[in-house]
């Protein structure tokens, strides 16, 4: 294993040529019988191994038990075949010609020739033929992309600009039920959808809003708040992640993923964090029911910026 | 006149069974003579050479262990009540990839040993790939003729990273489903094309239902058919070009110093194989990763706290994290800025400078010559210094992601450490080029620096003062060559034939003095 | 003689007490089942069926709709008076919030409020002022400041004590963190019996009913209220500033309840938007599967996720692969 200190067998050789008696032969342990005694052993702890594998599977042990018994089989056949390799085969080191890869110029040239010359003579006798064929399969390059493209999906229109959000739609939970002005105390937050949108996975993904009840007096210059209520859409104008962390002393809402904060009562303006705009504000009011419900819908788009967005 | 029979008339073939065996195949498929060439091949032996193997064989992995997991995986978003011997997610209504990763973890056995050791092996597959990339930067071995290996592998790289992203987003749980919503704002933000790219990859606005299907098809067979076609294509690279090695004793730049293929080669590279499937075993075993039990089904409204991709989006998520909010709106338009500068200039900046390095130090160096011999990395102090500024900058981007696991650990306030991060994202690479830079002047100016350790002869003068004198070195321990610099500018002989080194001519090693060895190899 | 008799009434006095309430306890429950099938809030009636609107989202639980009562407010099924016409208990099948005196029925109240009242000036008066009226924020709004406890309740007297977090360590802290407990259980009743006394307010101390909880429900309430900032596992992390959600891992029932309903720090306070019934389902979750994770797949590298995921496989698995190649390989 370790380097040999005579000059000769440091020196690589040919392998074709080497003799059998050559010392770059031999294996690179000074016991090789010790060694292979170890690797007897390895092999046949991890065939031991394999078969607790087996054992475990057909007895349905814990699960770690499979993956250490494989692993262990794995390791130790492995840890065996590699000390074969390294200590019980021919030690080395042998050494090979490179061929060089370039090939030589005559043959360099003839290839050249045979492309062009080949190859062009009849396009000169032709040449409409092959403009025609080129022509031909750029309009096929172009028009492949149509189905492998278009057909993927609708185009976007006006599907980002819009929520299901409008004057007059109650304000309901994840459980479909209306909120009540009572239902949230001061410092209470819940999400909310617009009536009928409450269980559509798609409807829910831009109408999420997230309610607050805030103390009245800090609500700087906002309508829309009717008794400290104060909604948001919960998209992220960052990268559209729920904002759902409230943070309720320093009424900040948080957004989890890359932690923009936003003020909540001054229209909820980021004040750190990646975001570039605030959260869109959905304006609220209390009927004679006292249930909560939108007199608009937003006022821009909800989410993260897009390039249509004005 | 009867023709002769084959095996009657012709002598027997040595070696008994075996060698009738090997006549059979070698009349049908012509094997013996490449296949001789092939058992002698001669592979350098570095420990460093190791490290693609790495990625090599924990893609087998990848793929055996994927296997597996299709068998069981329900690849649709489609709505089942879920039926599961975990408690708070039996009897809810999740989506089918869900509930058959659930089940693929709790009922099928020996699924969630096979679930973990496949992302355990994806970790471990796109950590080597960093790893083996690094050692062929460092080492130069991207250099004339291996720069299209050097891009087939950093393509490799790419869709390694794109196919486990696409792959831990398929059980559609919380947190993978909160980073696709994530990946689908980024493709958003781009100018234009944005919208239309996002409708068209999703099927609509997010999350829609088709998402879970193609991601599906393209971690199962797309990506993976083209992983493997380069992968092949790498490998054929290496073989007929040859590995490269370090300079040494007898290693020259026309020949390769080493082991063969058979029986040494495939006995340490099978085994190999065997311990990284081992380790990965043994891992999935003991650590657990990704429980999306816990994590329960993805709802686009829900959302938790401390989410992370894997690390090898780490640096992505990081760079979304330090941006600062800097968003175009003008003329009826919104440029995100805040969103396309990490997600998307960003890494493509980086990839790009990774894609043309071997052109930028070409033009650099005005090195056209062919190179067979690896440099230590101390002998290329710009190049280290680069690679180690580009490390730098991406080790710092990752620890960006982890910006509240740090500041709770530490106990310092989350705006403390963003800003903190921000500062030193932008000075890092710096540092580090001029610090690595530094050490490898350092490490050049040590004579024998790093090498085999040198005996010191100290003695007491009469005067009383001490002297050391470097002892020679043993007999048989051949000085190795003394690092070569690059010359800056290589005068050409008015024929433009100097730049190649590929002459065959007598006087090649007058030509080409790294060629050079010191001491011929034996003659026959 | 007297005094040994009146302390046995004083028991079968407070035992009387709950155990009306338990027996009260079958009228909600008839209550929730009449509400639920003259419900018109819900739209399916069946967990198995596919809910409407072609999505899957998910068909609610069999909750009542919302009435307003039974959600940790007085207005509850239950309501139990004492002879001072005092509220003493009130709630419902789930979740019974008790006045503190009565949960040491064998302690006269008298002796409890006294005992309070000494604690309270020996170890809060110091911060929280002579009448319990804290010291006004002098800094960021919400921030700093000792806050009054006249208005909080005895839920949340008990739980900042039983925690651990007060009395506060230092007068600086931002956010007080989760310690061993300096005055114990019964020490934090007689404070909060004190308080309460001379400022009567709900939330009352809860107890928790766990049987029949729900825990699939659990699940589902708890990822959409609770993971945004405890995160998904429960494990907590820092929040803005120097803020930060604690770990749920290792905290005693009733200070989970007790959390949801006042709202401690910078922690949303879940009054009408969680009522007792769905409380008890996310309490039991927390208690149950929260703090005591499933990890059959090994060591659960503390729920950091990808992070400490990544920490593991690149040092242990790639490292340990990179010294195994450093085996197979020279080193020349």
């Amino acid at each position: 294993m370790s380097d040999s200190t005579t000059h000769g067998t440091r020196t690589p050789v040919e392998l074709a040529a080497a003799k059998w008696s050559d010392p770059h032969m031999q294996p690179a342990a000074r016991h090789p019988e010790h060694v292979a005694r170890v690797v007897a052993v390895c092999f046949f702890l991890g065939l031991a191994c394999f078969a607790g594998f087996g054992a475990a599977y057909w007895q349905n042990w814990e699960p770690w038990t499979l993956g250490a018994l494989l692993g262990g089989g794995m390791l130790l056949v492995g840890a065996g075949l590699i000390a074969w390799g390294k200590y019980l085969m021919p030690r080395g080191p042998f050494v090979e010609d490179r061929h060089p890869l370039a090939s030589p110029p005559d043959e360099l040239d003839a290839f050249t020739n045979a492309v062009m010359e080949r190859g062009a003579t009849p396009v000169r006798r032709r040449p409409i033929l092959g403009g025609l064929l080129g022509a031909g399969l750029g309009v096929f390059g172009i028009v492949a992309i149509f189905p492998l493209l278009r057909s993927l999906g609708p185009l976007p229109g006006t599907t980002l600009d819009v929520t299901n959000w409008a004057a007059g739609r109650y304000l309901v939970d994840a459980y479909g039920r209306r909120v009540h002005q009572d239902q949230l105390g001061l410092g209470s937050v819940m999400t909310v959808f617009p009536e009928g949108f409450a269980f559509d996975d798609q409807a829910q993904s831009m109408d999420q809003t997230i309610l607050i009840r805030v103390d009245v007096a800090p609500l700087m210059n906002m309508t829309g708040t009717p008794m400290g209520y104060v909604a948001y859409s919960k998209l992220c104008t960052h990268a559209g992640c729920p904002v759902g962390l409230y943070e309720r002393a320093l009424e900040y809402l948080v957004c989890p993923c890359h932690q923009s904060m936003f003020n909540v009562p001054d229209h909820a303006l980021p004040v750190f964090g990646p975001a570039p705009r605030p959260l869109p504000q959905l304006p609220l009011a209390i009927d004679r029911h006292g249930e909560l419900f939108a007199t608009a819908g937003y006022d821009q788009p909800v989410g993260p910026g897009f390039w249509e967005r004005s | 006149m009867a023709a002769p029979t084959a095996k009657s008339s012709r002598p027997s073939r040595p070696y008994g069974r075996f060698g009738q065996v090997v006549e059979e195949l070698d009349e049908r498929l012509g094997l013996a003579r490449g296949g001789r060439v092939f058992l002698d091949k001669i592979f350098p032996d570095h420990w460093s050479f190791m490290l693609g193997e790495i990625a090599l064989y924990s893609f087998v992995v990848l793929l055996a262990t994927g296997v597996f997991l299709t068998l069981y995986y329900i690849p649709s978003s489609g709505p089942t009540v879920c039926h599961t011997p975990y408690t708070p997610l039996n009897g809810q209504i999740t989506s089918e990839a869900f509930c058959s990763t659930v089940n693929l973890s709790f009922t099928v056995r020996a699924g969630l040993l096979m679930r973990q050791m496949h992302h355990w092996s994806c970790d471990i597959f796109v950590g080597a790939i960093v790893l083996h990339m690094a050692r062929v930067f460092f080492t130069g071995a991207f250099r004339k003729p291996r720069e299209l290996n050097w891009t087939i592998g950093l393509t490799m790289l790419i869709l390694a990273i794109l196919n486990g992203f696409i792959g831990y987003s398929l059980p559609d749980d919380l947190i993978s489903g909160t980073g696709i919503r994530i990946a689908y704002s980024i493709i958003l933000s781009i100018p234009v094309v944005g919208t239309y790219l996002a409708f068209f990859l999703f099927g609509g606005n997010f999350p829609g239902n088709a998402i879970i299907p193609r991601f599906f098809t393209i971690h199962v067979l797309i990506l993976p058919a083209v992983i493997a076609g380069l992968l092949g294509a790498h490998l054929f690279l290496l073989v007929r070009q040859k590995h490269t090695q370090f300079p040494g004793h007898g290693k020259t730049e026309r020949n390769v110093v080493g082991s063969p293929m058979y029986p040494v080669f495939i006995a340490k590279t099978t085994g190999f194989l065997f311990m990284i499937s081992g380790v990965t075993a043994v891992l999935a075993a003991l650590f657990q990763i990704n429980p999306i039990w816990q994590f329960g089904q993805y709802h686009a409204s829900n959302i938790s706290y401390a989410v992370q991709p894997d690390w090898y989006m780490g640096w992505l998520d990081g760079a979304l994290r330090i941006m600062p909010s800097w968003e175009f709106v003008g003329f009826g338009h919104t440029i995100p800025f805040e969103v396309l500068v990490p997600a998307v200039i960003f890494p493509g900046l980086i990839f790009t400078i990774c894609y043309l390095w071997p052109s930028i130090e070409r033009r650099y160096t005005k090195d056209n010559l062919l190179h067979n011999l690896l440099d230590r990395p101390r002998d290329r102090p710009k190049r280290t210094a680069a690679g180690a500024a580009m490390l730098g900058l991406l080790g710092m981007l990752f620890i960006a992601s982890a910006t509240d696991v740090i500041a709770n650990f530490l106990h310092i306030s989350l705006n403390t450490i963003l800003i903190l991060m921000r500062i030193l994202v932008v000075v890092t690479p710096f540092v580090c080029y001029l610090v690595t830079w530094k050490i490898c002047k350092e490490l050049q100016a040590v004579p024998l620096g790093g090498r085999r350790k040198v005996a010191n002869l100290v003695t007491l003068t009469p005067q009383g003062e001490y002297v050391a004198t470097p002892m020679p070195p043993p007999p048989g321990t051949e000085p190795e060559l003394a690092p070569e610099p690059v010359p800056a500018l290589i005068e050409t002989d008015g024929d433009g034939e100097r730049g190649d080194g590929q002459r065959a001519d007598e006087d090649e090693d007058a030509a080409d003095p790294i060629g050079r060895s010191s001491v011929r190899t034996v003659p026959r | 003689m007297g005094r040994r008799s009146a302390a046995r009434g004083r028991r079968l006095g407070a035992l009387a007490l709950l155990a009306t309430a338990g027996a009260l306890a079958a009228l909600p429950f008839a209550q929730l089942a009449s509400a639920a099938s003259t419900s018109q809030h819900r739209s399916t009636t069946s967990t198995t069926l596919p809910p409407p609107s072609g999505s899957w989202r998910g068909v609610p639980p069999a909750y009542p709709p919302f009435d307003r009562h039974d959600s940790g407010m007085p207005n509850s099924t239950i309501r139990i008076f004492n002879k001072y016409g005092q509220l003493a208990v009130y709630g419902n099948r789930s979740v019974l919030y008790v006045l503190p005196q009565y949960l040491e029925p064998d302690i006269p109240v008298r002796l409890l409020i006294a005992n309070g009242e000494q604690l309270y000036r020996a170890n809060c008066q110091a911060c929280h002022g002579v009448d319990a009226n804290g010291v006004p924020p002098q800094g960021t709004p919400g921030q700093g400041g000792f806050p009054s406890l006249q208005a909080v309740g005895p839920a949340a007297i008990d739980f900042w004590i039983e925690s651990g977090r007060m009395p506060a360590t230092s007068t600086r802290l931002t956010q007080p963190a989760r310690r061993p407990a300096r005055l114990d259980h019964l020490q934090a009743i007689e404070i909060a019996a004190w308080i309460t006394s001379r400022w009567p307010i709900t939330p009352y101390i809860p107890k928790v009913n766990l049987a029949g909880a729900d825990l699939a429900a659990g699940a589902a309430l708890f990822s959409a209220d609770c993971a945004a900032c405890h995160t998904i596992t429960g494990d907590g992390d820092a929040l803005a500033n120097s803020t930060f959600a604690p770990s749920l891992r290792d905290i005693p029932l009733m200070q989970v309840a007790e959390a949801l309903r006042t709202g401690p720090a910078n922690m949303p306070v879940f009054t009408g938007n969680l009522t007792d019934a769905q409380m008890k389902d996310v309490v039991a979750y927390v208690v149950r599967k929260i703090e005591h994770p499933q990890n059959p797949g090994g060591v659960g590298l503390g729920g950091l996720g990808p992070v400490g995921e990544g920490f593991v496989g690149l040092a242990l698995g790639v490292g340990l692969l990179a010294l195994i190649g450093f085996w197979i390989g020279d080193r020349s």
